[in-house]
């Protein structure tokens, strides 16, 4: 819980004016592919591999996570509808054969038409995503960021034990 | 760049790797030894495993195979071995292993531990149902059981008929009776249902309210239709009355069906009971069958039971494994999984490739290979195959190959089995009285062939002692048949036995033939042939007094009394008849009456109607 307040915290300071835009847009995208594709998936050890090594923002890469995983179930059918006209489609089966009789292709499971379907479409996702949500992270401290800090639940968050041990833990910290 | 994140990432797959590395062997050793006793039904030991995930190689330097029916014993174990597994499978839980290299292979070792292993009751499922081999099996150890204490010798016509009755217990009077009793109580329950029945009943109902319609003296057309109606009434009646007899006629009609089952078999029990008698006896049947079966049938057929074993043993692994396979399952939103090509098609284990050597308990070095084992032949497309033999100095060999064949629908084995070039010197060549000298000189082969396909079998197992000489000097003559069988088998040098088991044109048939059998069924004729056959007529004289005229009696009991019921059924049905033929002509006069008062009533209309327009 402790952790999850830690990560809290810390996308709602990276929000207001610490991280790059940038760094939170690729925290989206990374967590977004995580979160649209099924969770056990080899390619997300190296997603989850990328959000260690690369200074994107980890809270922003969970809090997509957490959407995008419920986004997935209800588009769980889009992607599998994908997913068989890939695996269908005439012009594809060299490659497809060619990824297949490859073992390390093959323990992607990307022959499964939602492995597939549903990691096509959070990389094409991530094409308009990661502009958008530059754009976003700019326009939210220049206008919402006030108005979040404002609202009751934030002042509940913020009026919690659990954040005040925080707090004091990170003080203690620094 | 995250620094730190970069160091967390190696020290975290450092650290998976050094786990696995430290604990990875002993954790696979565990799990294979726990999986492999399941199967095995007693406990597998492996000792020294070792997984190497450089160079794909599994090496271990003992593996004893606890035998479950005595687990003090090994079914086998081996000395060193080295195994080469390919690393992709693991990743699909498949354990593919290509080559193996079993050293010191030996059959039933002695255990230093108790080798039983209790099997989990979540693991145990449900207990398999006896297979088919089992069955021939069995049947094959009673046919070994068959004629074992037969005597040949001191046999006499004049036998103690009295004390034999005594003995023998006779079964099939009881049974008879046991017959007779349930018949008595069913024909008892038929005469009370005919009597108490309601059906006659409501035939004198029905013929009281059909008495009681005059026909001809009703007037109004209104009358007649509620006699109409009333009659339908009757005749749906009088239809339900006919059904009801007919089930009485259908349930006393499978009663005899059971009866007569069972009087059909009185005369299997006097056969049972005379086979018995003579059993008892020991007065054997002088053929050619069942001398052989006598001299060479006990030690034949355990030996080939035993064989049979070791196929039933395949057969039931095999279903075991294959029930083992995951099943393939599409849930909701899981996707489906396409198959661009059969490259993942492995079954959950297979074997490749078997190089063993080893010694047989009689200490021949035997060396060979066995392929493809495998837990789904239909995806390795591969039978097991084996081929195993070797020879020692003395000119002993021993070859054993085959193929265990699950790839279509009907399971094969064919096993071929050769052990030639053992001396016999100093043994027996068979348990019985007729042969009880023991060879000086001899070498000895068997040759063994078992062919089956689901549930037909075909096989021949065959002994071929050659070069024959008997010690007669221990054992003086002891009557006219002695003297004649040591001179039938003092001339031959060689017998060969051979026996069949097959039920290739119908039921198991299980034959057993021999060289010197007519030898012994001439010198037995002409010695105790007719001893024989005046016991064995005195025996079937005493078992045909005994039962006495129980089934004469029976048979009439139950002619008679079926009969009786017949009649009063009869009687039933034809009163049903008689009735539903009243109710229908009753219904033709109602509506010929109708018809008539129909016509009476437009004859007056048309009067009146003219004379008041005055024609």
């Amino acid at each position: 819980m402790l952790i999850l307040l830690k990560y809290i915290a810390k996308l709602l300071k990276a929000l207001a004016s610490e991280a790059s835009p940038a760094q939170i847009a690729g925290g989206l995208i990374l967590g977004m592919i995580i979160g649209l594709t099924p969770v056990l998936s080899v390619h997300n050890l190296l997603i989850v591999v990328l959000i260690i090594i690369l200074k994107v923002n980890v809270g922003m890469a969970i809090l997509s996570f957490l959407v995008f995983s419920g986004i997935a179930y209800l588009a769980d059918p889009i992607f599998h509808n994908f997913g068989i006209w890939l695996l269908e489609h005439e012009g594809m089966q060299a490659t497809w054969t060619a990824m297949y009789d490859n073992e390390f292709w093959a323990i992607t499971k990307f022959y499964n038409t939602v492995v597939i379907g549903s990691f096509l479409i959070a990389l094409a996702l991530c094409i308009p995503m990661f502009p958008l949500a530059q754009i976003g992270v700019v326009q939210y401290r220049r206008h919402i960021h006030e108005r979040v800090m404002k609202t009751k639940a934030m002042k509940w968050l913020k009026g919690t034990k659990l954040f005040s041990v925080y707090q004091a833990y990170s003080r203690v910290r620094s | 760049m995250r620094v730190k994140g970069i160091l967390f990432v190696l020290i975290v797959t450092g650290l998976v790797f050094l786990a696995s590395w430290v604990s990875i062997d002993s954790y696979i050793e565990s799990e294979i030894e726990y999986q492999a006793s399941l199967v095995n039904g007693a406990v597998v030991e492996i000792e020294d495993f070792e997984l190497s995930l450089v160079d794909l190689k599994i090496r271990w330097n003992q593996l004893q195979v606890a035998n479950p029916d005595n687990t003090w014993e090994n079914s086998f174990e081996t000395g060193e071995a080295e195994l080469d597994f390919l690393f992709w499978p693991t990743l699909w839980e498949r354990v593919i292993i290509e080559d193996i290299i079993l050293k010191d292979f030996k059959l039933d070792t002695e255990r230093e531990t108790d080798g039983y292993f209790e099997i989990p009751i979540n693991e145990s499922g449900e207990e398999a149902e006896p297979g088919f081999i089992a069955g021939v099996i069995y049947e094959i150890s009673s046919e070994a059981k068959e004629n074992v204490n037969t005597e040949f010798s001191n046999i006499k016509a004049d036998i103690n008929v009295d004390s034999l009755m005594a003995l023998l217990d006779l079964k099939a009077p009881e049974k008879i009776d046991s017959v007779k009793n349930g018949l008595e109580e069913k024909y008892q329950k038929w005469e009370t249902t005919f009597k108490e029945t309601d059906i006659n009943k409501e035939i004198s109902n029905i013929e009281t309210t059909i008495n009681a319609i005059d026909v001809k003296n009703i007037k109004e057309v209104d009358k007649v239709l509620a006699s109409i109606k009333n009659v339908q009434k009757l005749a749906k009646q009088v239809d339900s009355l006919k059904t009801r007899a007919q089930t009485i006629r259908n349930d006393f009609q499978n009663d005899f069906e059971n009866a007569r089952f069972s009087v059909g078999l009185i005369d299997n029990w006097i056969a049972d009971d005379y086979e018995r008698a003579l059993s008892l006896a020991k007065l054997p049947k002088i053929d050619a069958q069942n001398i052989a079966q006598s001299l060479f049938g006990q030690e034949l057929f355990s030996d080939y039971a035993a064989y049979l074993e070791y196929i039933a043993i395949a057969r039931e692994y095999s279903s075991k494994l294959a029930g083992g396979e995951d099943e393939e399952k599409i849930e909701r939103y899981e996707g489906k999984d396409y198959k661009f090509s059969d490259k993942y098609e492995w079954p959950a284990f297979w074997i490749q490739n078997i190089d063993l050597s080893g010694e047989t308990k009689t200490a021949i070095q035997l060396a060979g290979k066995i392929t493809n084992i495998s837990s789904d032949q239909q995806k390795t497309k591969e039978p097991i195959v084996f081929n195993l033999g070797g020879s020692d100095a003395s000119n002993r060999s021993m070859n054993l190959s085959g193929e265990f064949n699950y790839l279509g629908e009907d399971p094969r084995e064919t096993v071929r089995f050769n052990y030639s070039g053992f001396s016999l010197a100093g043994t027996k060549l068979s348990p019985s009285q007729l042969l009880p000298y023991n060879l000086v000189e001899g070498t000895g082969e068997v040759t063994a062939q078992v062919n089956i396909i689901d549930k037909r079998i075909d096989s021949e197992i065959e002994y071929l002692n050659k070069g024959l000489k008997f010690d007669f000097g221990e054992n003086p003559d002891q009557g006219r048949v002695q003297q004649l069988i040591r001179n039938a088998v003092s001339s031959a040098n060689q017998i060969n036995v051979t026996a069949l088991v097959d039920n290739v044109d119908g039921p198991l048939k299980v034959k057993i033939r021999s060289n010197i059998d007519n030898l012994f069924v001439d010198a037995l004729r002409s010695t105790i042939s007719n001893e024989v056959e005046q016991a064995r007529a005195k025996v079937e004289a005493r078992v045909k007094q005994e039962i006495g005229n129980r089934k004469e009696e029976l048979l009439s009991f139950k002619d008679e009394k079926e009969a009786q019921i017949r009649q009063e059924y009869d009687k039933l049905e034809t009163r049903v008849e008689e009735e539903l033929a009243k109710v229908t002509k009753l219904q033709d006069d109602l509506e010929k009456r109708k018809k008539e008062i129909e016509e009476e009533i437009k004859k007056k209309a048309a009067d009146a109607l003219r004379k008041k327009i005055g024609f």
